[in-house]
């Protein structure tokens, strides 16, 4: 039952810098479901961010979306009565249009791997969530028994004290000790922890219908992250929320992820089942990325920790055919060099894109 | 062997409140640490109070009350009297005046038969308390209905005999509220364009960034003195003052747009911001509430430094007769009537004006030099 909230086609994203123009993401698909987790892994640089950013049309100067579409399937509710989709093309607002700016936060939140900086410095975490609520106008408090009063969302804006209350009710959620003192304390008297719950917080203050997890957990502790991450599973089931969940971590993502794409310098060159990834992985970058981490129980007695072989590829020169071949192990020569290899569905539900799986 | 089991009362935790001292809760601790800083800040306060809130109360006479001791030196208080007896009281003895006929100069001498008691909290001429409580009563005076010719002028008379004292208060007004008002404007001006010059780069930079490069390049004076030719003759005084006070903050803004322009750059990088965008916050939004705030406690440090600045131009131009002008009061009209080598002869208390002005550039450096170090108050020091 997977009903598509945003797909992700063709997507290009360039950066023209002065030595050159990068090319970010190039040619990226994927689909992201309603109410589900999607698993978004790769190496430092390999467009994880740029993508995210691209779903809420925030691209940083000088980068640019060239070619392909982001489709967002927005639930609008028609005069109250039954809802239905409503089919938009995300590339296509305008960058501070005021579409855009009620999808941010409203219906797409963002967290980001920075805790430390992500919260402006002058202002309390109450004020987040009271300013994250009132930019787009809701009153996500619900009345108990209120079937009605559960979907539409009042357009109209919130007092100070309702403000207050539904901040201290999300700290609370998101298990911020003691949220009714926590509500009025600054950045700098909050750990690192419980910034990136009021961080958490804000971006679901407005019940949004996805959240965009850029590496929520990269900077936490181990056992602040496990908290974390489960404080994230449980607020999606509660609100059938869909995560794209960004992570250089094998380990989070297994346990997090129903479906996982793993992309290489700007391409998607894997896309499956968490399980059947893990299991059987088919491209030779996800073999090599999961020969990459220890494993438990593994004899492994004066084998050295596998690498990949090699350096990423200079951006701006990027190899022909296809892009992994000068670290591939299974590299065959005359072929891997000369063509780009094609999407190809390798079992049900498993695709990937290497040489190895077509028949040239 | 049954030990009984004593309780161990443990003694409740005295009742912790969190202690969590606010940024500006440490700002003013370490302000009020710093003595020449909290003394330039209390003389600023009751300066302003002073000057600007309640001339009238301070000063013995109604601004434009002429008499007929003209350049009269200032009235000596005495609390002896001629026969040696002594008076808690201060009292000022009568003047008259002696027409030199050689040198057609006037002189003044006491006249020690007729003795004024000075009163406290006296009757005088009517105005209206801070413009709308209408009331006679003046810090000090003498009974004047008793004795037409009683007077008392601290530091003497001008030339239309008008008390010097009453002056210099009532100029004061002018003087410290047009570096409040300037700094106040510079301060909207300087933020608003330093922050979108940080904030938006590029073409909108590059405009704002010259454009404080030609003004500040620009020689003041020439700039002043064409700016205020432009102000048509038949304007009313007070918009005259006001439009010297704008004119003033349109030549000074660019120093603090650059220093903004300098913070937000380097702010405008920080996660929160893109935070705050992904929020769905607009760019207004981004620059107005969440950068703009983190940069006050430098603009105010910059903006009270910059007040005397504004302070004294307005005195620079109204001594040139470029700013404001007589009928209107200013230390500036004040210091131009003294201007000459005859009044500095003549009636050298009109000088009285400058020990003024010096207090108030001190008071406000002082203040500005201890705010720089109490607004960062996790600084060493």
């Amino acid at each position: 039952m997977n009903e598509p909230l945003i797909e992700v086609k063709n997507l290009r994203v360039e950066f023209d810098v002065r030595a050159g123009v990068v090319k970010a993401v190039d040619g990226l698909t994927m689909t992201i479901n309603r109410g589900k987790t999607l698993g978004v892994i790769g190496e430092s640089g390999c467009g994880k961010s740029v993508t995210a950013r691209a779903i809420l049309n925030m691209i940083p100067k000088p980068g640019k979306i060239t070619n392909g579409e982001i489709i967002y399937h927005r639930r609008v509710s028609k005069n109250g009565h039954g809802q239905m989709d409503d089919i938009l093309d995300l590339t296509k607002t305008e960058p501070d249009g005021k579409t855009i700016r009620s999808i941010r936060g409203g219906e797409i939140g963002m967290i980001f791997q920075e805790p430390m900086s992500s919260l402006t410095p002058v202002y309390t975490a109450g004020a987040h969530i009271h300013e994250a609520v009132s930019l787009h106008h809701l009153t996500p408090v619900r009345k108990v028994g209120d079937q009605i009063a559960e979907q539409v969302t009042a357009h109209r804006s919130v007092t100070k004290e309702e403000a207050r209350a539904i901040a201290i009710e999300m700290l609370r959620r998101v298990g911020i000790p003691k949220p009714d003192q926590r509500v009025d304390n600054y950045p700098h008297q909050l750990s690192g922890g419980q910034r990136q719950r009021v961080m958490i917080a804000v971006a679901l203050s407005c019940e949004p219908a996805m959240l965009i997890a850029d590496e929520p957990t990269t900077a936490l502790d181990v056992s602040i992250e496990a908290q974390i991450l489960d404080i994230m599973r449980e607020l999606q089931q509660s609100a059938n929320m869909a995560i794209m969940f960004i992570t250089h971590n094998l380990g989070v993502i297994a346990s997090m992820a129903e479906e996982i794409v793993v992309m290489y310098m700007g391409k998607v060159v894997e896309q499956g089942k968490v399980l059947e990834i893990f299991k059987d992985p088919k491209h030779p970058y996800t073999q090599a990325l999961l020969k990459s981490i220890p494993q438990l129980g593994k004899k492994t007695r004066g084998e050295r920790l596998a690498s990949i072989a090699g350096m990423t590829p200079d951006p701006f020169n990027l190899p022909t055919g296809c892009v992994f071949h000068p670290r591939c192990p299974m590299f065959m020569a005359g072929k891997c060099d000369k063509i780009t290899p094609q999407w190809k569905e390798v079992s049900e539900g498993h695709y990937a894109s290497c040489l190895l799986y077509e028949e040239v | 062997m049954a030990v009984a089991e004593q309780p161990i009362s443990v003694p409740a935790p005295a009742k912790q409140r969190q202690v969590s001292q606010s940024y500006w809760s440490l700002v003013w601790w370490k302000f009020k640490r710093n003595r020449s800083a909290f003394i330039g800040g209390v003389l600023l306060l009751s300066m302003y109070v002073g000057f600007v809130l309640i001339p009238e109360f301070l000063a013995p006479y109604a601004l434009e009350s002429t008499s007929e001791y003209v350049e009269a030196p200032p009235t000596k208080l005495h609390f002896v009297d001629s026969n040696g007896n002594f008076s808690l009281r201060p009292f000022v003895y009568g003047m008259e005046r002696k027409i030199d006929v050689k040198t057609r100069s006037r002189t003044y001498a006491e006249d020690t038969t007729r003795m004024y008691p000075v009163y406290f909290f006296t009757h005088g001429d009517p105005y209206k308390l801070l413009g709308f409580i209408p009331t006679d009563i003046h810090l000090y005076g003498v009974d004047q209905k008793s004795d037409p010719d009683a007077i008392v002028l601290l530091m003497g008379a001008d030339a239309l005999g008008r008390d010097w004292f009453t002056r210099v208060l009532y100029g004061g007004r002018l003087s410290l509220l047009i570096g409040l008002i300037g700094q106040v404007l510079t301060i909207v001006f300087g933020t608003v364009l330093g922050v979108m010059s940080g904030f938006y780069g590029g073409a909108v930079d590059q405009v704002i960034q010259r454009t404080t490069e030609f003004l500040s390049a620009f020689p003041e004076i020439p700039l002043f003195m064409a700016l205020a030719a432009a102000i048509p003759q038949y304007w009313s005084q007070l918009t005259v003052y006001f439009m010297l006070t704008v004119i003033l903050s349109f030549v000074r803004w660019g120093g603090l747009a650059r220093q903004v322009r300098g913070l937000i750059l380097s702010s405008r990088e920080r996660e929160y911001v893109l935070a705050a965008k992904s929020a769905g916050a607009s760019d207004n939004r981004i620059m107005f509430r969440h950068l703009l705030p983190s940069t006050m406690s430098h603009v105010i440090v910059i903006a009270t430094l910059a007040i005397p600045g504004m302070i004294l131009a307005e005195t620079a131009l109204s001594w040139l007769g470029l700013g404001i002008r007589p009928p209107l009061t200013s230390w500036g009209t004040l210091l131009q009537d003294a201007a000459t080598v005859r009044a500095i002869h003549t009636t050298p208390w009109e000088l009285w004006t400058v020990p003024f002005i010096l207090l108030t550039i001190l008071a406000y450096n002082l203040l500005g030099d201890g705010l720089r170090d109490a607004l960062d108050p996790y600084g060493s020091r």
